[in-house]
Parts: C-alpha cells; structure tokens; sequence
C-alpha cells in the first residue's frame, strides 16, 4: 500500500534517463543499484538472526566432545571407540577370569554385554572397515583426521548401546566395592563410559527445550531486571536532561561552536575508552569520583561505587549519561530549531508564561524528534554490551550483568553456543517488541521516506 | 544499457581496487607477518611422514601465551641446538588466559593442527582432554622412563584425568603470605591469628590496611576460596567427580572469607581487588599482610616500583581447622591431539618441561620448577635466593589443584557468581554452599 | 526564546562543558604523571610530567599495531559503505522499484538489530571461511551495519538533488552516466563526506564483533587492545590513559573541524519537518 503512494510521488516528478529506457527498466537497474546492499544485509544480518534461532534449538557446546557441532543424525566416534575398545575388551575379559562366585555371574554377563556390542557394530562392512583403518593409524600414533572420525550409525543401534552402557554401569556399581577388584571395576566403568556411551553421538536438537529452561532461570530473570532497570534509568535521565541543555543553548551566544564541539567529545570517544575512564575514576583507592562522592556524603565511603548492586548500577548508568546525553541534546536541539519562532512571538503576544509556552508550543511540536530519539536511545540502552562488559564485567555478583552480557559469557566463556544463541535471541524478541511499540506510537510514517 | 554497464563497470573494479588494497594493507603488517609464515610451514610437513627417517626435518608449532622475558626463546634455542631435526616456530597467543582458552578451543574443536604443542592453564587440562583435544602421553613417559615423582604432586594431579596424564607440568604457582618484617616479627599461623595481627598492627609504619587480598569476581575468587574451603577441610569436588561442596567445613571456610571481607582492616573496595590492586597497594607500602602469588617476591623487590623493597617475607598461607592450603596455578604443556609431528612435540615437551628446560625457566624467567631437583640446583637458588628459602618451597608444596573437571569453567562461574554475592551480604555462606551445590550437581548431571 | 544570554546562562554553559570535558582532562594529567602520584592522591596538575607512559604504550605494547589495524579496517568500512551505500542510496532517491517500502523498513530493521543476536552465526561464518583476525572478517559485517547510516543519509542528500539539473546536463548533450559523475556526484559530495565521518567513526568505536573474530595479538583494533591492556598481574593505568588521549586526540580533531556535518549527519534521520 505504501509502494503505491511512493509510485506516485515518484510519477509526478521524474522521468528516467532515456538511456535507461533501452535495455534495462528503471526498476531493474534500480535492483542492481540496490544488490550489493542488500546482499550483504540477507547474509550478514538476516541470514545470521534466523541461524541463530536456529542453533538456539540445539544443545551445542564446542567443547563438548559430542555435542560441538549440529547432529541430525546418530554417529560413532570412531577415534574413541577404537582407542579405547581393545583394552577395554582386554581388561573385561580378564576381571571376568579372575573373579569368584556372585561377582564373576556379574562380570561375565558385562563382558558378554560388551562383547555384543562391538560384534554388531563390527557386522557392518563398512563400520569394520573404518575400525580398522581407524585402529591401525592409532598404533602408529598417527592423527585420525576428521574424514575417518566419525561414521554414521543407525538409531536403533546407537541406542541399544546406550542402554547396554547403562546396564553394565549398574551391575558394575553393585560390584565396585568387591575387595582387590575395586581398581578394575572402576577402570571398566570409566572406560565404557568413555568408549562406548561417550563415543555415541546423539542428534542434538532439543526444539524449544533451552527457552523451557530459561524460562526457569533466576539468572536470565536478575539480568532481565537489570536491563530493564539500566534502560529506564539511563533514558529517562538522558531525556530530561538532553531537553534541558537543548532548550539552554537554542539560541544565539559567543562559543557556540566551541560548546557543540564539546558535546561532541563524549559521543566519538570509543565506548570501551569511556568505560576505562569512568572506571579509573570510580575506583574505591584511586578513583577522583569515588572521593568526591564520598566527601559529599553521596556515598557512605568511597568504595561503595563498584562494591555495591546500587553503587555498581548506579555508576554505569553514569557512565552512559555521560556517554550520550549530549547526543540526545544535539537531535533535541535539532528538533527545536525547526520550531517556527513566530509561534513562540504570538504565544508572547498573547501573554502566555514560559512554561505554558512549553508545554503548548516546544512539547507537542518536538514530540516526533523526541520519540525517535527515544526508540534509538532505548535500542541502544537495552542490547547495551562493551559499557557493562568493560566497566564491572557483570558484577559485583551479577548485580550489573545484562542479557547481552549474559548470553556473551554463555556463549564466548562457557562455549555454549545452544544456550548463548537462545539468550541472544531473546534480546532479539525484546528488541522487535520494543521496536513495535515505539513505532505503533510514531505512526507508520518513520518508515515512508 | 550503457550507463548500467558502465556503473557495474566501475562499481565492481572499485569493489576489486578496495579488496586488493585490504589484501595489501593485510600483508604488509609488520606484526600480521608471524601467521602468514608460520602457518604454511606447518601445513608443508608431509602428513604421512615416517616416524622411523628422523633424518628429516620437521617443523613443529608451539604456542605460547606472551613471554617478556628471554627464557622461553633460550630453550628453544637449546633444544634446536640438541635437535637439529626439529624446527620449532613460536605462535604467540593473547596474554589473557581466558581468551586464550577461546583461541584453543576454536582451533581444536574445528580439528585443526595448526599448533602441536600448546601451554595450558593448570584448570584446563581435564576440559581439553575430555574434548578430545589433547594427546595422552602415558605411552611416551614409559618409553622414556620419566619419573613422575620428580615433579610436583599438585601439578601432577591436576594433569591426571581418567587414569591418564595429558600434558607436562611446566611451572607452579600457589597461593603465598606475604607480610611486612619492619611490623611484625612473624607470619601468622591460622587465619584467626591473620586477623588479630591484621588488626593490631594496621596503621603501623604508614600502613592503611592490615591485609589485602583478590575478592573480584572472576577466577582469582575461586582460588582464594579454594583456600579457605581446603584450610577449613573442606572440599569442592572429590576424584571420582561428585561434588561434595555441602559441608559444615565448606560453610566455615566460605564464612572465614566472609569475615575478613567484612572486617575494618582490609580496604572497603577489596571486592573489586585482583592481584594488580593487591600487589600495589602492598608495595605503596600501605598494607601488613597480603595473599599473592610467588611473582610478588621479584617484582616487590624491585625499589624501581616498592616501597617495601627488602622489608617483606614469605609465609605458607594460614591454617584453618585442617591444615594450610593454597590454591595451585601454574601452567602445563600439552599436546594436540591431531598434531602431526606427535613424536617432535613430545621431544620438545620433554626437553622444555623436563630438568634442562625448567632450568632456563628459572633462571632466565625466574619462573618456580615444578621439577623439584631444580630446588637443590646451585645455578638456580644463586640466581633466585627465594627458592632456597623454606616459607616459599612449603607454601608451594602445599598447592591443592582446583577443581579437576572437564566442565571446570561452569564450575568456577558457580562459584565466582554464588560466593560474590556471600560477600556482598546478600546471602550467607551457608545459603551460597547451598546453592553452589545445587548448581554443581546439576552442571555435573548435564554434562554427563 | 530568551535570546540573550546572561550571567547565570553562562555559568551553566561553563559547568555543563566542565563536567563533559574533565574525566577527558582527568586522563590526559592521569596519563602524565609517574605510576606512584597516580597511586598516591589526587592532584591536579602532575607534580612531575613524564612520558614514560606513551613510550610504553609503543615500546612495551603493540599498540601502533592495533592503530593501524584500527585505521585500516575503518578506512575500508567507510569506502565500502560509502560506495555500497551510494548505489543503493541513489536507488532509493531517484528510481522507482516494486518493493521499495519493503527494502527500506528492511534496512530500518537492521539497524535496530542487537549485534549479539547476530554475533554467534556471524562468528562461526569467520571461523569457517578462515577470516578470523582478518580485517576483511571485520569489514564485512561493520559495512552491513553502516548500510541504514549510509542508504538513509546519503539518499535524504540525492534527494535535495533537484532533478532538473540532471535533465539540463542532458539537455547539453551530457550521456546519463556523465550527468551522474559530472553533476550528481560532485553535488552530493559533502553528504559523503558527512556519511564517511559516521561510518569511520562507529568502525573505530566498535567492540564486540572485534573483541570476538579478532582475539589474535596481531589482528586486534584499538578498544579490544586497550580493554585488553590490563594484564593477570599489571593494571597499567599511566599507559591506558596515555592510550586513551592518542586514539581521543584525532577524534577531537575530527569533531572540532566537522562539528557541522556530524550534526547534520546525525540529526538528519531523526528530525523530519
């Protein structure tokens, strides 16, 4: 519908070169125009949103040695199963020979259990063959390499040996306190969990079963919180006080420039930078801040800034103020300048105060400026990452950690990939709901051009 | 027509201009040049070498974490000299070690071979062998009859997963008392002693605080927890695995911690102290006591940047209930499993981490053996006094290794997170042995 | 308004810019003065100066390394995306398409993206294509997210354009492809100019997307160097001070020389009449 409106617009006041006209429609240079743009936009940011949906259905850890990549499919990993099955066989076999009574009945029907084990999987050409090759490369310590690593096997066999590992593991747990052969047991034990249940890969996707478990989540809840809290508190501020130096200085005086400039400063200073500096200051031992607080009373010592939930929060928010209220004050401004001063003339005329000038005239007339200022500020306040990152790193206690922050540590950190691409997914759900609201509020026109 | 071709014409030569000059502003970086070089000579080795032609030389990776000092290009240099074979090429990794974790995980988890021998954090080596990431080498430490009792018990153990030993144990670290000798007259005994003397003597000589010590939360939380956890007889995790954190000596020794956060004598913001806070407040000359590590020793002696320059020893760490513990740091080598010059790297990692190699260490990085001979060697104790000295070797000696586990980084985030908030005071020690368990246990069952 | 300006305004005005520039100032003396003054008290101007602090920054640290890695993926970024973007821009303003509604409210959208929604795919995309600690695994995605900056701005300056310009150098006998470089491409110049400050500026700035593709010592850019800078056992307040003031002092230099085309650069999404 609004394709239409801008067809229009677009009739009435150009016609193509005429060039154009011979090859090419004006629409289709204009797709080619557009191409290089909007590829990258599809591979780089699209395309990368819904893969991470996408991973966030899966329980995928890169140091995990079964789960760090996408499985649709149950496997073997080959390299443990043939590093480790001969010796278990070995050993198996002779702590069958050597027990006695109830313990051998035990031993041997695990040693049977085993031996099953590896004669259907060894029934497969295909599977005996790569065992083979697999196991001679081990003896002479060469790397497997990652064609020969894995093969595939069907479900139904991946699970019966997972059952049959946990059979033999309980019958082994009955027995691991028999004297002089606790060593053994223990060594079996780990061993077929090791090579046989830890060499089975499972397909790892769990569908929605990390949100399930975020949803549980008193950590996810406290972050949540927090960026909420962050959000509110910084904007708000910065709205207010952006309004208050826009409205001070719309008008003419000597340093001008010099002032705007100025302004500027905070907004090109990197973000990591900014966060050094307020945390050199905020330092309880060193920190001009923290004692200048202190000696006004504002804090009950000078360590309370970066040691304390309300101290640490209130000290990013700050920072942030800081950071961005001259950003604000600057599109504010901006908004204000295209106020027709006469409007501000007849209010005068008609004998209006300053304040209800304010409200009648400033406000309702910058209400768009302050709304998109507000939908950008908000975005950015609430995906906020390198400010908490660099400033506290979360903490004290978590007090300061973010979502964004959250899902860094679970991903970057913990090699998490399932769980961090969940959490940064629901950054992802909170910032389109956000967006919706802002733009339900502005009307569809921020998007007409 | 003609304006489109030309368009794309210019758009896409404009396109190639820009990304030959991002390729040439790539290559001519001085410092980018190390990959660019080192990874192909890597890559060229013949991947189906004979074991059995040593005759032919081969070029093996090592990488490493920043070294200032000489000492690790000394022992290269030695072995090169001794190996004539072996070529080794330095991959230098970022200094902080948990980026460094990242780099190696990337690497190792996509299969790759670019380095062969790698130094890892004494906290990694169970979480790269459990991966799949890492080469056991029980079969080469047999084949050269290597006595592992020359080495330190702690770093041994903390290389020890499974019933196979995945790496080498290269220098030790550990938890040390560090007190003012121009205030007190001797280290304190047991904590409750620390705290007295804390205390008593804070303001003496200048001094604003009685003690100092790392209470940020981030890893040098849970080694100074572990401390007191292990001083109190307490325990995170037993051999088997199973957590075994909910216990009255755990809480007690969590509770100790508690109250020398809390306590007037140490500074109000020690709750965001690592060892760069710590060690310049003590060396500003402002603090009686402080919990550091063995760098301490060199770096506080230097009067270029301490006050306290000859005015400090060293002390095992206090004892608790139990006994005195301190937290076990250091680093090992390790070998990458998809190496493809395994016997090579096992030759360096023998000669580096064996008397020859740690030798250099000590002397040229001033590092601490965990080769104990190393302690009796004449060369070593001339150069570095302090290994000589018994506070030191016992306080070393007594290194409990963290956590072995193959999910040991979400066991540490449990612990950071949960006992930060105990110090913070919004909940008890008991409540944060509570909840660390719970954690713990369910961290366990999901890695399974 | 109040047009003049009193007393009491200019107290405000001197307070307001006081608090805005002094942690700037507090870094700059912070980054003169010896390791033990910054440890002891708080004075505030340096007993004694010394430059010790920014000849390690260079001689300790590889921090000329991070600036021209810094440099260079931000050079690249902006004339990337001032190309990429122009296209697309000049798309926008001038041609008519089916879709266009859609496209734009695309690019909108993407400029709301959180970047850590983005950063895990966007890193196992580096990591398989080997283009971790590249600068072009860093290029590629600081250009897809200046592409809102670039299409919305450099098409509000195609579109003050008038079009009778393009149909007069036509009329002269000029081929549509001279009429674009010869008329509008000089015409929209400074709308370029103004884009490139923005873009350069954000691909300095940025953090996450360096602090996870480029981790590498030699591939690092400027903040991740400095977040970076506080090593196990150093907390070197002199040297990231001192690095501070290098990489702020350009920056400064920009503002205060384009403090108008940044202004209207910024403010020409935002403020619609």
């Amino acid at each position: 519908m609004q394709v239409k409106k801008d067809v229009k617009v677009q009739k009435n006041t150009y016609k193509p070169p005429k060039g154009l006209k011979k090859g090419l429609s004006e629409s289709q240079l204009a797709y080619a125009l557009i191409a290089p743009a909007l590829i990258m936009i599809l591979v780089m940011a699209l395309f990368p949103v819904v893969r991470s949906f996408w991973l966030s259905l899966f329980d995928l850890r890169l140091n995990h040695p079964t789960k760090s990549k996408v499985y649709l499919s149950h496997r073997l990993n080959m390299e443990r199963y043939a590093g480790d099955y001969p010796y278990l066989e070995q050993i198996i076999k002779e702590a069958a020979d050597e027990a006695q009574g109830d313990v051998k009945i035990e031993l041997v029907s695990v040693r049977d259990k085993i031996l099953h084990i590896n004669t259907t999987l060894m029934s497969d050409q295909g599977i005996k063959k790569q065992y083979d090759q697999v196991s001679d490369l081990q003896m002479r310590m060469k790397p497997v390499g990652e064609t020969l690593q894995y093969v595939s096997i069907d479900g139904d066999t991946a699970k019966s040996m997972i059952q049959i590992a946990k059979e033999v593991d309980e019958q082994l747990h009955k027995i691991k306190d028999t004297p002089g052969l606790k060593q053994i047991v223990k060594e079996i034990r780990d061993i077929t969990k090791d090579a046989v249940a830890g060499a089975i890969i499972v397909p790892n996707f769990v569908g929605l079963g990390n949100y399930a478990h975020y949803l549980k989540d008193a950590r996810l809840a406290a972050a949540l919180g927090n960026t909420f809290l962050f959000t509110i508190c910084s904007v708000s501020f910065e709205l207010v006080l952006g309004l208050l130096v826009a409205l001070s200085i719309n008008r003419s005086f000597k340093g001008r420039g010099l002032v705007r400039a100025a302004i500027l400063v905070p907004w090109a200073i990197p973000t990591v930078v900014s966060s050094l500096m307020w945390q050199f200051m905020y330092d309880g031992q060193t920190g001009i801040v923290a004692h200048i607080f202190a000696w006004l009373r504002l804090i009950p010592d000078s360590g309370y800034l970066l040691t304390t939930r309300t101290g640490a929060m209130f000290s990013v928010i700050l920072a942030d103020v800081w950071k961005t209220t001259p950003y604000m004050a600057l599109l504010l401004l901006a908004g204000l300048q295209t106020i027709d001063a006469s409007l501000y003339e007849a209010a005068n005329v008609d004998g209006g105060t300053k304040w209800q000038q304010f409200w009648s005239i400033t406000l309702p007339l910058l209400k768009s400026t302050m709304l998109v200022a507000l939908l950008f500020r908000t975005l950015d306040a609430f995906r906020i990452f390198d400010l908490i990152f660099v400033l506290t790193g979360g903490g004290p206690a978590n007090s300061t950690e973010t979502v964004s922050v959250y899902a860094y540590k679970m991903m970057f950190n913990q090699m998490d990939f399932g769980k961090g691409s969940t959490l940064s997914f629901i950054v992802f759900i909170c910032i389109a709901l956000i967006s919706i609201g802002y733009i339900k509020i502005l009307g569809a026109d921020v998007l007409k051009d | 027509m003609a304006l489109l071709k030309r368009c794309v014409a210019v758009g896409l030569s404009a396109a190639m201009l820009v990304s030959l000059a991002g390729c040439g502003g790539q290559a001519q970086q001085p410092t980018g040049a190390p990959t660019a070089k080192e990874t192909p000579a890597a890559t060229e080795v013949p991947a189906a070498q004979d074991d059995t032609k040593p005759a032919e030389k081969v070029t093996i990776v090592f990488a490493r974490g920043m070294d200032s000092t000489k000492a690790s290009n000394n022992i290269v240099e030695a072995f090169n000299a001794s190996n004539p074979n072996i070529q080794v090429k330095f991959q230098e990794m970022p200094s902080d070690s948990g980026q460094q974790h990242d780099q190696y995980v990337t690497a190792f988890s996509a299969g790759g071979s670019e380095y062969d021998v790698f130094d890892a954090d004494v906290i990694w080596p169970a979480e790269f062998a459990q991966a799949g990431y890492a080469l056991a080498l029980d079969s080469y430490i047999q084949r050269d009859g290597i006595n592992m009792a020359d080495y330190m018990e702690g770093q041994v153990s903390a290389l020890k997963f499974k019933g196979k030993m995945w790496g080498m144990p290269k220098f030790t670290d550990g938890g040390l008392l560090f007190y003012r000798t121009d205030i007190v007259d001797k280290a304190p005994g047991t904590w409750d002693e620390l705290m007295e003397m804390a205390k008593a003597n804070k303001g003496k000589e200048g001094t604003e605080f009685g003690f100092v010590f790392q209470a940020k939360q981030y890893e040098g939380l849970v080694c100074n927890a572990m401390e007191y956890i292990a001083a109190y007889g307490g325990q995170v995790v037993d051999g088997d695995g199973n957590v075994t954190i909910d216990s009255p000596e755990t809480i007690k020794g969590v509770q100790k911690y508690i109250d020398i956060v809390k306590s007037d004598f140490v500074p109000n913001n020690v709750t965001t102290f690592t060892e760069p806070e710590s060690h310049t407040a003590f060396m500003e000359g402002k603090s009686v006591f402080i919990r550091n590590w063995p760098y301490q020793w060199n770096l506080g002696n230097d009067p270029e940047n301490s006050k306290i320059a000859g005015k400090f020893a060293i002390a095992p760490l206090p004892k608790g209930d139990a006994r005195s513990a301190a937290t076990l740091g250091g680093w090992v080598s390790m070998i990458n499993k998809n190496s493809k010059n395994p016997d090579a790297a096992w030759e360096l990692l023998k000669f580096m981490n064996g008397a020859e190699g740690q030798k250099i260490s000590a002397m040229d990085g001033g590092l601490s053996p965990t080769y104990l001979p190393l302690y009796n060697d004449a060369d070593v104790i001339a150069k570095n006094p302090h290994f000589g000295d018994k506070g030191f070797v016992d306080g070393l000696k007594a290194a409990v290794p963290r956590p072995v586990s193959p999910i040991y980084p979400k066991l540490s985030e449990v612990m950071q997170i949960e006992i930060s908030k105990a110090l913070a005071g919004e909940q008890t020690a008991e409540q944060a042995v509570k909840n660390m368990d719970a954690q713990m246990k369910a961290a366990v069952a999901d890695a399974q | 308004m109040e047009k003049k300006a009193g007393v009491r305004f200019y107290i405000f005005l001197t307070t307001f810019v006081f608090i805005i520039l002094f942690p700037f100032y507090w870094e700059v003396i912070t980054s003169l003065k010896a390791p033990t003054e910054i440890f002891n008290g708080f004075t505030l101007f340096p007993k004694n100066i010394t430059f010790k602090s920014y000849q390690s920054v260079f001689t300790l640290r590889p921090f000329a390394s991070y600036l021209w890695n810094s440099f260079g993926v931000a050079s690249l970024t902006t004339i990337y995306s001032i190309v990429i973007g122009s296209f697309a821009a000049y798309a926008v303003a001038r041609l008519k398409f089916r879709g266009k509604a859609i496209i734009l409210g695309l690019v909108l959208a993407v400029s709301m993206f959180p970047q850590i929604a983005i950063i895990s795919p966007v890193y196992l995309f580096m990591k398989a294509v080997n283009l971790r600690n590249t600068w072009m695994g860093l290029i590629i995605p600081y250009t897809t997210f200046a592409m809102p900056l670039a299409i919305w701005n450099l098409s509000t300056f195609f579109k003050e354009i008038p079009f009778s310009l393009e149909e007069a150098a036509k009329v002269d006998g000029a081929t549509p492809f001279q009429a674009f470089t010869q008329v509008i491409i000089p015409l929209t110049a400074p709308g370029m100019f103004t884009t490139a400050i923005l873009v350069f500026i954000a691909a300095w700035n940025e953090f996450l997307f360096a602090l996870t593709i480029n981790m590498q010592e030699t591939s690092k850019t400027v903040p991740v160097g400095i977040a970076m800078f506080r090593g196990q056992y150093t907390i070197p307040w002199g040297e990231i001070a001192a690095a501070t003031v290098i990489v702020t002092v350009p920056l400064i230099i920009m503002v205060l020389s384009f403090q108008k085309q940044i202004v209207s650069g910024l403010t020409s999404g935002a403020v619609k009449g």
